[in-house]
């Protein structure tokens, strides 16, 4: 039970702290219901506009590596935020928790990206209190 | 407690400070305190509104927000039971035909600004980017940091006979100074926008007001005033405050430049590119 509470809790948090997309609305793309939790290795990273995309290897349950791609936040909004495109590199193992997208291909909203360390990595920048869905 | 009870308890307590500065802060991390002093004036008296301002994101402008509040004269939006976390709002007073058309808008159908298609001046106002303005005594002008797109407005003057007007994302723009507050009078709008990330609608018709008055040195009070009889009974407002960042520069920034969203097919523009807002 107090796993449920727990786990409830957790979603409760993520379904009121969406991430903020400005160039367009949330709901044209992703699904606010299909939470997607990766481990994986990091492919590459593209740091440009209007967002940057996360490229990472991560194993489905049948063991076999899939490619995802998951979309953070505007480069500009993580540069004043003191992140850089170094803070990642190819080959680093991350946790993305996110939403997927609606048309089910492997392509997610980062939520958070989190090191074995704990530390998040361009924190900051792709959340805002608003759930501007309907 | 079993490893994986701690693994759980773990995520939940990164969640909550995951979230804690969304409902505090907004987005990102606050900044630091805005420059203290006197309202700045031009030459010829007026006040300077030149500046990088941020200003807080408005994806709904029915929505109460930090340093924003919709039209206070409107009636409450009970919040939904399903999530009692949801932010206050208020009921827009729509026209049948705007409650008509906003009822039916789904996002996922289609959102022009997802192939970085303008947003026009409301949304552009909305946006969450800085915007850069600058000023002399014929024309103040908006640089917004969003998809790096400009707008003017003319001090003085009139509009052109709207029956000549060729509509436009950002509509045409007169500007005046009623004693410290310009005042930015716009139409000629072309309809094709949405006047927030959230999707209310708005039709050609529509007319903006916008009130810009710099407070102090470091704020300016802002009041956007929507005027669109197709859409809307009555004219309704939203009011909010802009912070001067001394401390920042403004960034290009290219939405075309890597739209895998768009390029990919992950999200669809729009449902109608000549009518995206829905109504006419």
């Amino acid at each position: 039970m107090k796993t449920k509470m727990i786990l409830s809790a957790a979603g409760l948090l993520l379904s009121v702290a969406l991430p903020m997309l400005a160039h367009h609305s949330f709901a044209a793309e992703f699904d606010d219901t299909k939470k997607v939790t990766l481990k994986g290795s990091v492919v590459k990273v593209d740091w440009m506009n209007p967002h940057i995309w996360l490229y990472v290897d991560a194993k489905d349950d049948s063991g076999k590596a899939v490619r995802w791609q998951c979309e953070g936040g505007p480069p500009n909004t993580l540069t004043r935020n003191g992140w850089t495109r170094d803070a990642l590199k190819e080959g680093d193992q991350v946790t993305i928790d996110g939403f997927m997208a609606k048309d089910g291909t492997h392509t997610c909203n980062a939520r958070s990206v989190t090191l074995p360390s704990g530390q998040k990595v361009f924190a900051g920048t792709n959340t805002d209190e608003v759930k501007e869905s309907k | 407690m079993s490893s994986n009870i701690r693994t759980l308890i773990a995520t939940g307590v990164a969640l909550v400070a995951m979230a804690a500065p969304a409902f505090s802060q907004g987005r990102g991390p606050a900044g630091p305190k805005p420059p203290e002093g006197p309202t700045p004036r031009t030459a010829d008296g007026k006040p300077d509104l030149s500046g990088l301002w941020e200003r807080p994101y408005t994806p709904d402008m029915s929505a109460f927000g930090r340093n924003q509040s919709p039209d206070p004269s409107l009636p409450d939006d009970p919040k939904p039971k399903a999530n009692p976390n949801a932010r206050a709002k208020k009921v827009l007073p729509f026209t049948a035909l705007g409650k008509k058309e906003w009822d039916a808008y789904d996002a996922a159908n289609g959102d022009y600004t997802g192939s970085c298609m303008p947003f026009g001046l409301t949304r552009s106002i909305n946006s969450p980017d800085p915007l850069q303005i600058m000023q002399n005594p014929k024309y103040i002008g908006f640089l917004f940091e969003q998809n790096t797109w400009f707008h003017l407005a003319r001090i003085g003057g009139t509009h052109p006979d709207p029956r000549k007007m060729t509509p436009t994302w950002f509509g045409d723009s007169i500007a005046k100074w009623d004693g410290d507050t310009l005042v930015v009078d716009t139409i000629g709008f072309n309809g094709r926008t949405r006047l927030d990330t959230i999707g209310h609608p708005n039709s050609a018709k529509m007319h903006v007001i916008e009130k810009y008055t710099r407070t102090d040195l470091g704020h300016i009070q802002y009041e956007m005033t929507i005027d669109d009889p197709v859409t809307y009974t009555k004219p309704w407002k939203n009011v909010r405050t802009f912070t001067l960042r001394p401390d920042w520069q403004i960034m290009e920034y290219s939405c075309e430049e890597n739209n895998k969203d768009f390029f990919e097919g992950h999200i669809k523009a729009t449902q109608d590119p000549n009518n995206a807002s829905g109504v006419k």
